[in-house]
């Protein structure tokens, strides 16, 4: 399986880290992006356009609206606890792992990928409540990413990912 | 199984397994240290000292709620009251070995009462002998401002506060607490 990228949001909807492993791939007009289009998603989502010179954080803000949208709308008809864990396109899956503090982590993979729910839950548990939370050197919110960017939680985030790549 | 026995399980398990423990004494004298500096640079000025307490509370609080998250992997609350005794039987439970009894619920269910029979901030501590302190300062003030950090970081406004602390020579040691609201999620700025 292949990691395309991996993102985070903090309470604040604002994307506090993001990272890519892959250059974006070519994408044709419309629905061929490996990005969230609205193909195979929900309905009422907010079509992408076939934009070609999308930055990362357009991607983001992209990212964070589909997440946002599709959890509200898995509570609304499955209840206040509900929550999706993924879904895929032709082009790729989004995985997502969001914590009780409302911290969102999302992960986009490639379609042979299994669930990487729990795989999620342990970046959150062992690099970022270790490296970034207990960083007595790091503010307690990350504005522009700040206290994320580490050395510590980058190196272990590139040999979580690499040895699950594996 | 209430919602108390299943947090006081989920709290023993905890303590059992996930929690590296340190010196209670160590504890101690660090947080009296600290309380006593504090006095020291407000000058004996008291209710700036509670608000210092309650503010470095805050801060620990708003990181303290993550570890507790990681460590005990539990999910949303269904009501106020599960969160009481999560607070108590879990919280306090796995970061100082305490568990306060939860109690004295208002009918609406949004103010309850956690008593403390122990307390280990405040072993060997006698308060200043000015006159003052014993009416002034509330020595484990911190602890109003862990819990006020943590539930805000999970969409709960809170307000607490000290009411009663056996080191003014009252019979129990009583912090109050009340939800003040829900917070509703934040929505990305508005571009366009």
């Amino acid at each position: 399986m292949v990691v395309y990228s991996f993102y985070i949001f903090d309470r604040h909807a604002e994307c506090i880290y993001k990272r890519r492993w892959l250059p974006r791939p070519v994408s044709t007009v419309g629905s061929k992006s490996s990005r969230p289009t609205s193909e195979a998603s929900a309905p009422g989502l907010p079509a992408t356009l076939g934009q070609s010179a999308r930055t990362t954080d357009d991607d983001a803000k992209l990212i964070f609206g589909t997440v946002f949208s599709l959890r509200n709308m898995a509570r609304k008809l499955g209840g206040e606890d509900d929550n999706f864990v993924t879904y895929r396109t032709s082009q790729y899956k989004l995985h997502y792992y969001e914590t009780p503090t409302n911290i969102k982590f999302v992960m986009l993979t490639d379609l042979k990928s299994p669930s990487m729910r729990v795989a999620l839950q342990q970046i959150y548990i062992n690099l970022y409540v270790e490296y970034v939370v207990k960083n007595p050197l790091s503010p307690v919110e990350h504005p522009g990413g700040i206290g994320v960017n580490n050395e510590l939680f980058e190196e272990s985030l590139e040999q979580f990912v690499t040895r699950v790549l594996s | 199984m209430s919602s108390a026995t299943k947090a006081s399980r989920i709290g023993e398990e905890l303590w059992k397994t996930r929690v590296d423990k340190v010196n209670a004494e160590l504890v101690t004298l660090t947080y009296g240290t600290i309380v006593a500096q504090l006095c020291q640079d407000y000058d004996g000025n008291y209710h700036e000292v509670n608000k210092q307490l309650e503010k470095m509370g805050y801060n620990i609080g708003m990181r303290l709620i993550e570890d507790f998250l990681a460590k005990s992997n539990v999910g949303r609350c269904a009501n106020f009251r599960e969160t009481a005794d999560m607070i108590s039987k879990v919280g306090f439970r796995i970061f100082l070995n305490i568990a306060p009894t939860v109690t004295n619920w208002t009918s609406d269910n949004n103010q309850f009462s956690l008593i403390f029979d122990e307390n280990p901030l405040a072993d060997f501590v006698e308060l200043p002998d000015d006159g003052r302190a014993q009416d002034e300062l509330w020595f484990s003030n911190i602890l109003c401002g862990v819990l006020r950090g943590a539930l805000e970081m999970v969409q709960m406004q809170i307000e607490a506060h000290f009411v009663s602390d056996v080191l003014r020579g009252d019979d129990t040691t009583e912090m109050r607490v009340s939800l003040v609201r829900y917070i509703e999620d934040e929505m990305p700025p508005d571009e366009e």
